[in-house]
Formats: structure tokens, sequence, C-alpha cells
């Protein structure tokens, strides 16, 4: 099977609907992270399917949509929690940014792909860590326990993304043919 | 293009002035778990609840996941009885393991005379996987009220931080806010033990500074208004400050906080203290002289 590569959207705009679908996604994927996820013994670690799922997202449809989905999943995941309210959604922000300003480099390879969804885990994993430290405010363990969780993760993701980024690639274009159809 | 990049980095701009006007006002007004948090926590909870009864035996039973009731095109009806029991095997394996863990529960909470309701773990820690907590299918509707003690057949898993109806947000001994007044054992000399050194240590800060710790000896917990006493924490491994105005420890706790499953809420204390009978029997009675203190 040959990987058909994902042209991003040129003029950053978002669509609704595909918005919406993407951000249903997330939400199921913060609730499956602490329910399912989290639980299961894994060798090594675990997957981060919420930095995992954004940065795909935010590669797919750009910086605007990715900083937005990352300020939803992120605030979301801070209502769930018992930290202080915005540290997550900072982190997702910024993550679902960055990534997205990347997104017109996937055109020329899955590999960078690859590289940016593995690199934006680790890197978002670290960030978590970090500000959760810089408030004082949770942040378990020492920086090598962080630094080897964040390894895991990126580990992790580099071995889904191949099956995820095509997989979300296709949903992504079916919800925009979807609207395109009802308005052509 | 240029244009873009200008909207998008008003898009961001905006959005992190809101993360940090948010971080500010949380942070300010600390524990505030307002009205948004609750509903979250109410609608997220049935989810979870739902989600791990239908998901728990992932790991310890996963034969069931690869022998599911897909047979019915084929018309394979040895193979699909076939499947049914050895899928019925692996929930008897589960309901077996459970039941050992709730009578093991009941045992901890019959020795120190607590009255505790018993609760399942349906998520572990947050999204942003920094947080030591656990949220249980227990909540304000089972009895329960914050600052309870947590237990499992070992021991002292955490205390209870935030509640809905249904369910409660346990923080673990482990997470870097948690500090519980402990005991020695064998002594009346009161300290606390305190997260943030990863999930298998605890510090243990005594407050007297005149009495020597020793690696083997054991911890409870102390017990306050909330509080429960006599919650067996763990065993001193290594003292860390010998001379100091007050004495730490490294302490290894009973609990494993990676397979938490079972765990009880301690709603009801006993009439008295329930002193050192709580801990497990001692294995090595050489040590006992070491605990006299």
């Amino acid at each position: 099977m040959s990987v058909q590569l994902f042209e991003p959207d040129h003029e950053g705009e978002v669509h609704p609907l595909t918005f919406a679908a993407l951000t249903v996604v997330l939400l199921a994927a913060a609730i499956t992270q602490v329910s399912v996820v989290a639980r299961v013994p894994l060798p090594g670690g675990h997957p981060d399917l919420v930095l995992l799922l954004l940065a795909t997202a935010a590669l797919l449809e750009g910086p605007i949509a990715g900083a937005l989905l990352g300020f939803v999943v992120g605030l979301f995941g801070d209502l769930l929690s018992t930290h202080v309210l915005g540290r997550s959604a900072l982190v997702c922000c910024l993550l679902g940014y960055l990534v997205g300003l990347l997104a017109d480099a996937t055109e020329r390879s899955v590999a960078i792909a690859l590289v940016v969804v593995s690199g934006a885990v680790a890197g978002g994993t670290l960030a978590n860590v970090a500000v959760a430290g810089l408030l004082s405010d949770g942040a378990a363990g020492t920086p090598s326990q962080a630094f080897l969780r964040a390894v895991v993760a990126a580990l992790y993701a580099a071995l889904l993304t191949p099956f995820l980024f095509p997989a979300m690639a296709a949903g992504v274009r079916r919800t925009r043919r979807a609207r395109g159809a009802r308005r052509p | 293009m240029g244009r873009d990049l200008k909207r998008s980095r008003l898009v961001v701009a905006v959005l992190l002035v809101i993360t940090f006007a948010l971080i500010t006002i949380d942070y300010r007004t600390g524990e505030s778990s307002g009205g948004a948090r609750g509903v979250v926590h109410t609608v997220v909870g049935g989810v979870e609840s739902g989600v791990t009864t239908v998901v728990r035996p992932i790991g310890r039973t996963a034969s069931s996941l690869f022998h599911p009731n897909r047979y019915h095109d084929r018309a394979d009806e040895l193979a699909k009885e076939n499947a049914d029991l050895r899928r019925q095997v692996a929930d008897g394996d589960e309901v077996t393991r459970q039941a050992a863990e709730l009578s093991a529960l009941r045992l901890l909470a019959d020795k120190g005379q607590y009255t505790i309701v018993p609760a399942r773990v349906i998520a572990i820690g947050d999204v942003s996987g920094t947080d030591w907590t656990v949220t249980v299918n227990a909540g304000k509707a089972d009895g329960l009220a914050a600052d309870k003690i947590v237990v499992n057949s070992r021991g002292l898993v955490g205390t209870v931080v935030s509640l809905t109806e249904h369910t409660a947000v346990v923080r673990l001994f482990c997470d870097p806010r948690s500090r519980i007044g402990a005991r020695l054992e064998g002594t009346q000399l009161l300290g606390s033990v305190a997260g943030g050194s990863g999930p298998n240590k605890l510090v243990f800060t005594l407050y007297d500074a005149s009495y020597r710790v020793r690696p083997g000896e054991r911890l409870v917990t102390f017990g306050s208004l909330d509080y429960v006493a006599g919650v067996p924490i763990g065993e001193v491994t290594k003292v860390t400050d010998a001379d100091g105005l007050s004495r730490t420890a490294e302490v290894k706790p009973y609990v494993s906080v990676g397979t938490l499953d079972l765990v009880g809420i301690v709603v009801g204390k006993p009439p008295t203290d329930p002193g050192d009978r709580v801990l497990p029997p001692r294995t090595a009675p050489a040590e006992e002289g070491g605990t006299a203190g």
C-alpha cells in the first residue's frame, strides 16, 4: 500500500466540520488516555494519545486549527484534573501552533511527519513536566525519569504514526468532501 | 501566506493570553474546583466508569479479547463454543482475583475497625501525565467526603481531594503536594511523610531529633480530625539526615501505585486508636528489639 501524501490546507482556513470531528476525536482520546491507556501494562511506559493525535491533527490542519484544538483539549484535560487550570491548555496550544507551522513540510515526505510527530510528543511531555515544575504543582520524579518518559512516548508515537497519519488524513479528507458536496 | 501567518499569530497570542489568565486566576484562588470542573468530572466520571466495566479485564485476561464472539459468519460452532469457554475461564479468574482482593481489603478494615467504602479505580493521572491522582467510582452519594484516607489491602494509598456525586479524585501519597502525619511503630513519635520523590519512595521527617530512626522501622498514619490513625504506610529504608534538628529518612511504601485497582475509602473512624495492630506481623523477629524506642 503506497501512502498517499496529504496536501495541507494552504488557505489556513479552519473547516468547521473537520474541526468538530477532530475535537471529538481528541476529547475521546483524553478520556481513553486516563481510563484505558494509563492502566494497561505496556513495556517501558505509555504512549501519549492526546499529544500524538494533537500533533497529527495540527500537521494536517495548520497552525490556527492546531492552536485551537490544543487549547480545547488542554482545557478539557485541565478541567478533568486537580492541577492548576490552564496548564495543559498552555502546553497543548503552543504545541498545536508550532507543529501546525510545519504543515507544509509534510508535502515532501511522510518521514518528516514521523519525525515531527515523535519530536512533538517528546517535547510536549517534557514541556508538561517543566510547566508543572515551574508552577510547583505536581511534576513527578527526577528530570531523568521525565526524560525517559518522553523518550518512551516518542517511540510509541513513532510506532503509531505510520498507521495513524494516513488514517487521520483520510478522515480529514472525507469530512472536507462532505462539506464540499453540500456547497459545491 | 504572509497574511495567514499574521492571522495564526494573532490566534495563538489570544489563546495564550487566555491560558495565562486562567493559570493566574486558578493559581491565586487555589483549590477552587468550581462549577465547570464539577460538571466535567461528573460527565466524564460516568463515561470512565462505563469504560472501566468494559475494558478492565484487559491485560489480565487478554485471551478474552483475542477470542471474542466474531465467528457468527463462519458458523463454526466449535470454535465459538471454545471461545466462550475460554472467556468463561478468564472471567472466572478475574472474579476470583477480585474476590481475593476484596476480602484482603476487608481484613485490613476489620483489623483497624475502620468503616470503609470499597471502590474501583476508573482513571489514572491526568492528560499531562504529571498528576499523581486516581479517580475512583464512589462519590458523595456513597458517603465520601474530602480529606478521607484511602487504603487498599496493603496500606495507605492517599487522600480524597475532590468529589462529585459518583466519583472522587484521590491524591496518591507520592504526589509532591501530599503530606500525611505519620507515627513510628511502637512509639508515639510524630512525623510526616511527603511525596514528590517518585512512586516508590516517600520522605519521612521525624519532628523529635533525639530519637534515632533505623532502617527497617515501620510507619503508620498518626491520625487527626479527618485522617484515621493506624493505617500502614511503609518501611524505613535509609536514614538520610541524622544530625540536623529533625530526622529525615527514606521510606518504601507498602502500596505500589502502578497496580492499583480495588481501594477502600475510610469513612468511619474506630472508637479507639488501633495502634500498630493493622501492620502485618513481622517476618523477621530479630528486628523486634530495634522498635522498642
